[in-house]
């Protein structure tokens, strides 16, 4: 039985396929303001490679910030769910999850059978999500990707005050102009990045294991980070940290999918 | 030096010989170098026949040729003494930040609020906003204060507000207003911010977003007041009040008879 999720977030859209319990494939495009046409199109191409159609998909379940206007989910299922069953599924003994996606940031907490019990969600400020890293790193000069892998070369972190993301684009561009170095620069952003994380995390409660999923997760300076705030090194996911989301979908499309089978 | 506009003023006694305003983005010295050029030119005067010269603002420190630094707040307080003392509270809203503060009868400033710890209610804020729309923000402040219908913008985050923005653009809102709305909702920021001390007639609001006309007529509507004339582009007080700081300065150095320094 072949089953979908597609999680339609506020800068990329995901879409996985899963057969019998087993990620068949996966795709990821930019989403941006466009959820409708980012749903279909990061379909499309994930059903082209996979060499199926829409009417091989016997269930699918949308999810993210535009989750109920994918047009082809028979449901949707609010992100926090998804990303708690997605990561719950890929590692057993997850109990805390942070979710870093493009425009919010969550800490979850999921009991021994993956079930969200608790969650806490940035609502008023942007600062520690992939769009606040974008911002900072266009300061900077440099792609989001480098932010990471950068930072690693950082001798001397520079310490950002600026709470708000877009008040310290400022900040940034007058160390740029100071001559600092960009490396210490990209260590700062990366710092001030998993601060911000690390206060919904310890406001819902630290509890082991810990996983990072969404955009944010392949920054390897904002996990570092969190690992050394946390004392604790964080679960390896073993697919894409940002298509959990999806996978979660997915696997409640199946749960949907089965039923509906049981009621045939 | 603002944050993203450097801004230069000559004086000569209390007039105002030139003054100029000058966006830049990266390179702040250059910017001070520059503004400050452009203004000497305009009136013909070489960096050596100016006297004495203060800076201010966020990039106070980066202006190389200024004899010292002094904060924001006391040069704008100095500048509206100077152009209307009748003035109890003054409101001032830059490209990143904002401010408030009383003057009491005696001309001291009596109390203060200032707010630099995220973007609401900032320049910033409508850049961001007008960027989304695709127009200039003289354009839109102009056009949409003909907006009946302003559509509400919730969001007080500029990254929250600028998603709200373009969902609004998507769904067939009309960019007027839109943009009505975005006014509002900075209005109302400002107003909240305005609040924290007492607002006493008259009333001045000074700095970039001063010449936003939409923004005013909605904070004059909030506060139930019409804001007082300064008779000066509400944008250069800052450098306007180093200026006139510097002139007080040179003034008592020569009385007695000593070089101060300041800085």
């Amino acid at each position: 039985m072949i089953v979908a999720g597609c999680d339609v977030g506020a800068l990329t859209a995901k879409a996985v396929v899963m057969e019998n319990g087993e990620i068949s494939g996966f795709e990821m495009i930019e989403s941006r303001a466009k959820a409708v046409r980012s749903a279909t199109d990061v379909m499309d191409k994930l059903l082209r490679k996979l060499d199926l159609s829409y009417d091989d998909i016997h269930y699918c379940v949308g999810t993210g910030y535009g989750r109920s206007i994918v047009p082809f989910a028979d449901d949707n299922v609010s992100e926090i769910s998804c990303h708690g069953r997605g990561a719950k599924w890929a590692v057993p003994t997850i109990r805390t999850i942070i979710d870093g996606g493009g425009q919010d940031c969550k800490a979850i907490r999921v009991d021994d059978n993956g079930f969200v019990k608790d969650f806490r969600m940035n609502t008023k400020c942007a600062a520690g999500t992939g769009r606040s890293l974008e911002l900072m790193a266009e300061s900077l000069g440099v792609e989001v990707s480098q932010l990471g892998p950068l930072s690693l070369e950082a001798s001397d972190p520079v310490v950002l005050q600026e709470p708000c993301c877009v008040l310290t684009e400022v900040e940034i561009r007058h160390l740029v102009f100071e001559g600092r170095d960009s490396a210490d620069i990209a260590a700062g952003i990366n710092d001030i990045t998993a601060r911000r994380i690390l206060h919904l995390v310890r406001n819902l409660g630290v509890k082991k294991d810990i996983g990072i999923t969404g955009g944010i997760a392949k920054n390897i300076g904002v996990v570092s980070c969190l690992e050394r705030a946390l004392k604790t090194t964080l679960v390896q996911f073993p697919v894409d940290p940002q298509i959990i989301g999806a996978v979660g979908a997915a696997l409640f499309a199946a749960d949907k999918a089965r039923k509906l089978r049981s009621l045939a | 030096m603002g944050i993203v506009s450097a801004k230069a003023a000559i004086i000569q006694n209390s007039d105002i010989l030139a003054f100029e305003i000058l966006p830049y983005k990266n390179h702040p010295k250059e910017a001070a170098v520059d503004v400050m050029d452009k203004a000497l030119a305009e009136v013909g005067l070489s960096r050596e026949q100016i006297d004495r010269c203060l800076s201010t603002g966020f990039g106070k420190k980066a202006v190389p040729y200024a004899d010292g630094v002094i904060p924001d707040m006391i040069c704008l307080h100095r500048a509206v003494r100077e152009l209307n003392p009748k003035i109890r509270t003054v409101i001032d809203v830059g490209g990143h930040s904002f401010a408030a503060f009383n003057i009491d009868d005696n001309g001291k400033i009596s109390a203060s609020a200032i707010t630099d710890k995220c973007a609401a209610g900032t320049g910033k804020f409508i850049e961001v906003m007008a960027k989304a729309l695709e127009m200039p923000v003289e354009e839109l402040s102009r056009a949409s204060l003909g907006s009946n219908n302003p559509v509400p913008i919730t969001n007080q985050c500029v990254i929250f507000a600028e998603s709200e923005v373009i969902s609004h653009i998507n769904d067939g809102y009309d960019p007027f207003d839109i943009f009505a709305g975005t006014a509002s909702a900075v209005a109302a920021k400002i107003v909240g911010l305005v609040k924290r001390i007492d607002v006493n007639e008259e009333v001045a609001m000074v700095g970039g977003v001063a010449k936003n006309s939409i923004v005013v007529r909605d904070v004059e509507k909030k506060l139930g007041l019409k804001f007082a004339s300064l008779g000066a582009d509400p944008q250069v007080l800052g450098a306007l009040g180093a200026a006139l700081i510097a002139k007080d300065e040179r003034e008592s150095a020569s009385q007695s008879g000593t070089q101060r320094l300041v800085g």
